[in-house]
């Protein structure tokens, strides 16, 4: 997202609490990789980071229920909702006392429709976009003039425009010591990667959503899985893979072999 | 599947799901355990779990997910009272999360903690009222 698209959002977010003052004490929109793109002023950084953090949380469990797309905590005198647009989430804590409806048509209409139109316009061509956004544009005042021609003028015939392509960088492969984990609470298809290796995947693809990744062991064996963060804090998980033992048996290793691990990319 | 662990409950649970009780004096328990029996019969209501310290009922449609919803509903309540703290809610009276497939509603009641997962079709205001009634 661009940085007039975020300073819009910010502009929007901002007459939440004009509209409502009394109704709206937080409001935040950010994208899933945690970058901010607009709050009110009255949101603390640590209550950024503490709703991000606990979105996060929740979403690594409700694959289950299809990711999530609201969540509503209701308190006893105010209400928190999250919601999501496209790749962005709204955050609004909101007095229960006061206007629902102002808020309601404000994050589920109008910031909704907002940001819809930016993709929108991100998604077009720049001439395109350009024209659509200032339709009102000033005209030449001058009379106009009709010029001699000296000589032909060769104009080149513009190239078709193409949509531009999305570039993403080449895949980046991790070399990664295989940890076996075992228990109840453990799903056969999924591994568990360093957070440190997720997060520059997060950075290197701005964001993008990776959900499987290719898993080779050295002798050659393949496979692709679902995967998650480590979770364990207590020990050094960095450079490590925590792999289940049907994995295990597909890529026929074992723990302390070393595996190459790549993002698949669609 | 039903598991009974020292003490059974008098509570009505429907077949096939998992009662695990520890001790069984909690009357708010038995009587949150009939509400969700009544609750899991309505349309589009694919289980609940209902637990606090000692005593524990699983009733879900899909036994396979069993990990999964638990999972998913301790993870729900442990984030929301952080979330709740910092943003000064007060008492959580419920949370609710939909996903692209189900939703989900949260509640703590006492020391009994409840999760419904239903069908995106399901009625959670009437589910609400059910409980708080």
């Amino acid at each position: 997202m661009t940085d007039a698209q975020s300073s819009t959002l910010q502009t929007i977010i901002g007459e939440l609490k004009n509209i409502s003052p009394e109704t709206t004490t937080t409001a935040l929109i950010f994208q899933n990789n945690g970058q901010i793109m607009g709050s009110l002023e009255t949101t603390t950084e640590d209550q950024t980071k503490k709703i991000i953090l606990n979105l996060s949380n929740i979403a690594s469990e409700a694959e289950t229920i299809g990711g999530i797309e609201n969540l509503t905590i209701q308190g006893r005198d105010n209400q928190l909702n999250i919601s999501t647009l496209n790749d962005l989430y709204l955050a609004t804590v909101s007095s229960r006392s006061g206007n629902q409806e102002i808020v309601k048509s404000f994050t589920h209409v109008l910031i909704p429709t907002v940001v819809n139109l930016l993709d929108q316009l991100a998604s077009m061509p720049k001439e395109e976009a350009h024209l659509q956004t200032s339709p009102f544009e000033e005209k030449s005042t001058k009379e106009p003039v009709l010029e001699v021609e000296d000589k032909p003028t060769i104009v080149p015939i513009p190239e078709p425009h193409q949509p531009p392509e999305r570039f993403f960088p080449s895949t980046p492969t991790n070399q990664l010591m295989v940890e076996k984990i075992v228990g109840l609470m453990v799903h056969s298809d999924t591994v568990r990667i360093a957070p440190n290796i997720l997060a520059q995947w997060s950075e290197l693809y701005n964001g993008k959503q990776i959900t499987r990744v290719n898993i080779e062991a050295l002798d050659g064996k393949k496979t692709t899985c679902k995967f998650k963060p480590i979770k364990d804090t207590k020990t050094s998980t960095k450079g490590v893979i925590q792999i289940p033992e049907k994995i295990l048996q597909t890529l026929r290793t074992d723990k302390g072999k070393l595996v190459m691990v790549k993002p698949v990319i669609e | 599947m039903k598991q009974k662990a020292t003490t059974a409950t008098a509570t009505e649970v429907s077949e096939g799901a998992a009662v695990i009780s520890a001790a069984d004096d909690n009357e708010r328990f038995a009587g949150l355990a009939t509400i969700l029996f009544e609750i899991g019969k309505l349309n589009g209501v694919n289980g609940y779990i209902l637990r606090n310290n000692s005593s524990a009922i699983i009733d879900l449609a899909e036994q396979d997910k069993t990990n999964e919803y638990a999972i998913l509903s301790i993870q729900i309540n442990e984030s929301s009272q952080e979330m709740a703290k910092q943003f000064n809610l007060s008492d959580i009276e419920y949370v609710f999360v939909e996903g692209k497939r189900a939703k989900v509603l949260c509640m703590t009641l006492g020391e009994n903690k409840i999760g419904i997962f239903m069908e995106k079709t399901a009625r959670q205001d009437l589910i609400l009222k059910k409980i708080l009634q």
